[in-house]
């Protein structure tokens, strides 16, 4: 068999996706020559299967699994995998990469070229999505290991003393010296494992801020300059390239790293807590896509008083408000990260959150003192003195 | 003091048309048109005659009212016809009727109907209806016009003359010229009520031509006439004291005694020798003859009948369309690729007997319809009501019932939606219609219930259809499934392995043993589905 090229180097010894590939079809096309229904197994990636243990620090698989078995319903799904699987490895062979949607269209056009391929045509992106999702999960390997990259979304990150190494797939190497960018943006790709770092002077800290906006404002208005530290705009939800990036950092630079973000149910459920333990629906790749050690900064209900800070009413009859709100119930009664014992002080600021019903965004420290612009930076500087944090 | 003067009738009605179904243009050619069509079909029926009605409504010019067309409206029977003497009365005098007050499950109740119609051609047009008749006694039919003598509720005779009709014996032809608009489809459209009309009225043959439209015929699809069950007398129970009072008018100088056995269902001299010991009435007050009761008395009598467990009426008095009539009907409202029809056993709503038949069906062309609207066609007596739809008793019942649970799509508390045709027919001989112009059934509780188990009946059926349906689908699916995708995989799985032919083929061997199995089983459920629906 050809060798493979995977463009994703992974920390754990990569795994050969050529020989599992062949021996779960080997296996499928021996079943049914003996008119046995084949199955496809995969881990079950939802929260009823994730296990947090916080010495681990971030969500694992449990041993529930999805087993798809041939059938009439399920001929279709089966015949799906099989194909778009060829043509990863046809890519793995010829060392290409793609995105999800590039895939959907080659997929596509492999199909327009074959008229006997039509019935497994993708009417919308969605259905390769979660075919590659079944693959993923079914093979236990990360996307990118099929060399199906995601768009790169947040991350974008500044610093004054950090130097990147980028592995390049052909390798070769690039150095980038962060401190050169002025206020330009490194922004990491999906692939942050591949990453080496180092720091020109001891770094003291880095702050993963949840708005870019935020990230961008107060490295303008100098924190980067004034404090040896690294900035990171998270984007919202972070993405597997940020959470990869933060557990970079966090790993090679060993320095503390702080999450600042709005004071509100969702910032803390699908935001902090995805980049601290990452998430039910891709428990295979936590491992990698996680920053365990991060600690959250605030907004924190004590600074709203200590700073007097505006805050909104969340109100019920808003249908998002209100779900929002239902979701945060929901997480202090099933979720299994607010119900360790370590983090009982994040899901104490969840109980507060619900039972005042107001939010405080991560803006709203603008309003301390409105004259002076570094007010933000004072503060988020005093906290991490003062071990203001969760 | 102003001088107080007495109205006749006809006089009343004239100005209050709106009441009697003429609020509106529209409503107006309808009601002409049904006044006259129920008027055929009642006479037909009660002749034993099979009816074959022919029907034209063409617009001739500009109407005198505002925004109005002149529209004429000619209507032929091949019914009994009416002789010379009632003819006037029939269509010139309110109150008019051989059925006011029979207790019968007949189209017309009360005498206003078609009166009014001539009442309106006349205020709007200055003429009333244009009749020709013959009965099988007459050598030649008649013409004539009449008119409204307002003032004092009569007939008026005008040009009339003998002649002579070629080959038909007997039947009957009004022309109606009044200021209208014609509206064909929807809710208060003439093809809707024609098509309600020949749905619950199997026996009928009808032709009709709507302005510039292509003449349609409908044929009959059964040659059953159906036999109206003579009149029953209304039950005690069902009336209130005023009724109670006026009713005693109609029967004379009887006694009382007479009057309650004679004049009500469920009144025995056993019943009356029970209420009035109970009730301590003195047989000289059950002697006693009506005109010499007093009010107090009769609040007495009728109070003691409230009080008294009486037995529910007889429930052989209402008129039943029957579910074979209805499956051979429903093809007449469009292509139907599926239909269920019930007729419920005669109930006792309200002390009054009723039958609910409902008829069910899914239409492959909607003709231009809304697809996604379901057409509700509501029937009293095998009439239909178009109007003031949202408070009848009939709608009521169509939205208590959770038709999602029959596979339909429905909003919450309203009516479902779908290609489908919903009719129920209700006949009793004694609806309580919210009005004179009888659009709207009461809803009383007991009622809407009896409506709504009717309704869960035909969705029942209807959901058993549903369900063959989709494991037919599902077998198709299956099938498809099969023949689409099993190749796809066998190749996919051969050119990663690199195996060879042989194990190709074997493989293909072995999942159509594997996916043929599923398509037995498929059948099966198939067969097992068919069967329920039997």
């Amino acid at each position: 068999m050809a060798k493979l090229k995977s463009v994703f180097k992974m920390n754990h010894a990569q795994k050969d996706v050529g020989k599992l590939a062949h021996a779960l079809c080997d296996t499928m096309l021996k079943d049914l020559e003996g008119a046995k229904r084949p199955t496809l197994e995969a881990v079950k990636c939802s929260l009823d299967n994730a296990i947090y243990n916080s010495k681990v620090g971030f969500f694992t698989p449990g041993d529930k699994r999805v087993k798809t078995e041939l059938n009439v319903s399920s001929v279709q799904k089966m015949a799906r995998s099989v194909f778009l699987l060829d043509i990863f490895l046809e890519n793995l062979k010829a060392g290409g990469v793609n995105t999800k949607r590039e895939v959907y269209y080659r997929a596509k056009g492999w199909i327009k070229k074959d008229p006997k391929l039509r019935p497994i045509d993708f009417e919308v992106q969605e259905e390769s999505d979660s075919i590659i999702s079944f693959l993923c999960d079914a093979l236990e390997v990360y996307r990118e290991e099929l060399n199906c990259v995601a768009n790169d979304r947040g991350g974008q990150t500044y610093s004054q003393q950090l130097i990147v190494t980028e592995n390049l797939p052909d390798g070769t190497k690039a150095h980038i010296d962060l401190g050169s960018l002025g206020t330009t943006p490194f922004q990491p790709k999906n692939r942050p494992q591949s990453f080496s770092l180092k720091m020109k002077s001891k770094i003291k800290f880095c702050l993963v801020v949840e708005s870019e906006g935020t990230a961008n404002t107060l490295v303008t208005n100098g924190i980067t300059k004034r404090n040896n530290c690294i900035v990171v705009g998270a984007q919202g939800v972070p993405s597997n390239g940020v959470r990869g990036w933060v557990k970079t950092i966090q790993d090679q630079l060993k320095i503390p790293v702080f999450f600042f973000g709005d004071l509100d149910a969702y910032t803390l459920q699908n935001i902090y807590r995805t980049l601290k333990s990452g998430s039910a629906a891709s428990l295979i790749r936590n491992k990698n896509f996680c920053a365990p050690d991060v600690k959250f900064l605030g907004v924190l209900p004590e600074d709203v008083k200590k700073y007097d800070l505006d805050c909104y009413s969340v109100k019920e009859k808003d249908a998002s408000e209100a779900r929002s709100l239902k979701k945060a119930r929901d997480a202090l009664q099933n979720d299994p990260f607010f119900k360790d014992a370590k983090n009982k002080k994040l899901s104490q600021v969840l109980k507060w959150l619900l039972k005042n019903k107001i939010r405080c965004e991560q803006q709203a420290l603008f309003s301390v003192d409105p004259k002076d612009i570094t007010v933000p930076e004072k503060i988020i500087l005093d906290k991490i003195k003062n071990k203001i944090y969760i | 003091m102003s001088k107080i003067k007495t109205s006749s009738t006809a006089e009343y009605f004239s100005k209050n048309l709106q009441q009697v179904g003429f609020s509106s243009p529209l409503k107006a050619v309808l009601t002409t048109l049904k006044e006259a069509v129920d008027n055929s079909l009642d006479a037909c029926e009660d002749s034993g005659i099979l009816p074959h009605i022919k029907i034209n409504i063409s617009k001739i010019g500009k109407g005198s009212s505002r925004n109005t067309d002149l529209i004429k409206i000619k209507i032929e029977d091949n019914g009994p016809g009416l002789s010379v003497q009632d003819l006037p009365a029939v269509f010139g005098e309110y109150l008019a009727s051989s059925k006011f007050g029979k207790g019968q499950c007949s189209r017309g109740q009360q005498g206003i109907g078609i009166s009014a119609a001539t009442t309106w051609a006349q205020l709007t047009n200055a003429t009333g209806v244009c009749v020709e008749s013959k009965t099988k006694n007459m050598q030649q039919a008649v013409s004539m016009v009449i008119d409204v003598d307002i003032k004092n509720n009569k007939g008026l005779v005008k040009k009339k003359t003998s002649i002579k009709w070629n080959k038909k014996k007997h039947g009957l032809k009004a022309s109606f010229v009044i200021d209208g608009r014609v509206q064909l489809n929807g809710d208060g459209g003439l093809i809707t009520y024609l098509e309600g009309t020949s749905l619950v009225n199997p026996h009928l043959e009808l032709d009709y031509t709507l302005l510039e439209n292509d003449p349609v015929s409908v044929k009959r699809v059964s040659d059953v006439i159906p036999k109206v069950p003579p009149p029953t007398l209304p039950h005690p129970h069902t009336m209130k004291l005023g009724e109670f009072i006026t009713y005693s008018h109609l029967y004379g100088k009887i006694s009382l005694s007479k009057f309650l056995k004679t004049g009500f269902s469920r009144i025995s001299d056993a019943t009356i020798k029970e209420i009035s010991k109970k009730n301590k009435i003195k047989s000289s007050l059950l002697n006693l003859s009506l005109p010499k009761l007093l009010d107090s008395d009769f609040k007495k009598v009728f109070e003691a009948l409230q009080e008294a467990t009486l037995m529910n009426p007889q429930t052989n008095s209402v008129l039943i369309i029957g579910e074979k009539a209805l499956e051979q009907s429903i093809h007449r409202i469009g292509d139907v690729d599926f239909f269920s029809v019930v007729t419920r056993k005669p109930r006792i709503c309200d002390f009054k007997p009723v039958v609910i038949e409902v008829a069910m069906a899914r239409l492959n062309d909607t003709k231009g319809k809304d697809e996604n609207s379901l057409q509700l066609l509501r029937f009293a007596n095998r009439v239909p009501l178009q109007f003031d739809k949202s408070s009848c008793a009939l709608t009521k019942a169509v939205e208590s019932v959770n038709w999602k649970a029959y596979g339909l799509q429905q909003s919450k508390n309203s009516v479902p939606s779908g290609p489908y045709v919903l009719a129920i027919s209700m006949t009793s001989p004694f609806i309580k219609f919210k009005n004179a112009s009888k659009e709207t059934v009461d809803a009383s509780e007991e009622l809407v219930e009896e409506i709504r188990k009717a309704l869960i009946q035909t969705g029942q059926k209807l959901g058993r259809y549903i369900r063959k349906e989709k494991k037919e689908f599902d077998l198709e699916r299956k099938i498809q499934h099969i023949e689409k995708f099993a190749p796809i995989l066998v190749n996919a799985l051969v050119k990663i392995t690199k195996a060879p032919i042989k194990r190709k083929k074997k493989a293909e061997l072995g999942l159509m043993k594997i996916l043929g199995r599923d398509a037995k089983n498929a059948e099966a459920e198939l067969t097992q589905a068919k069967e329920k629906l039997k």
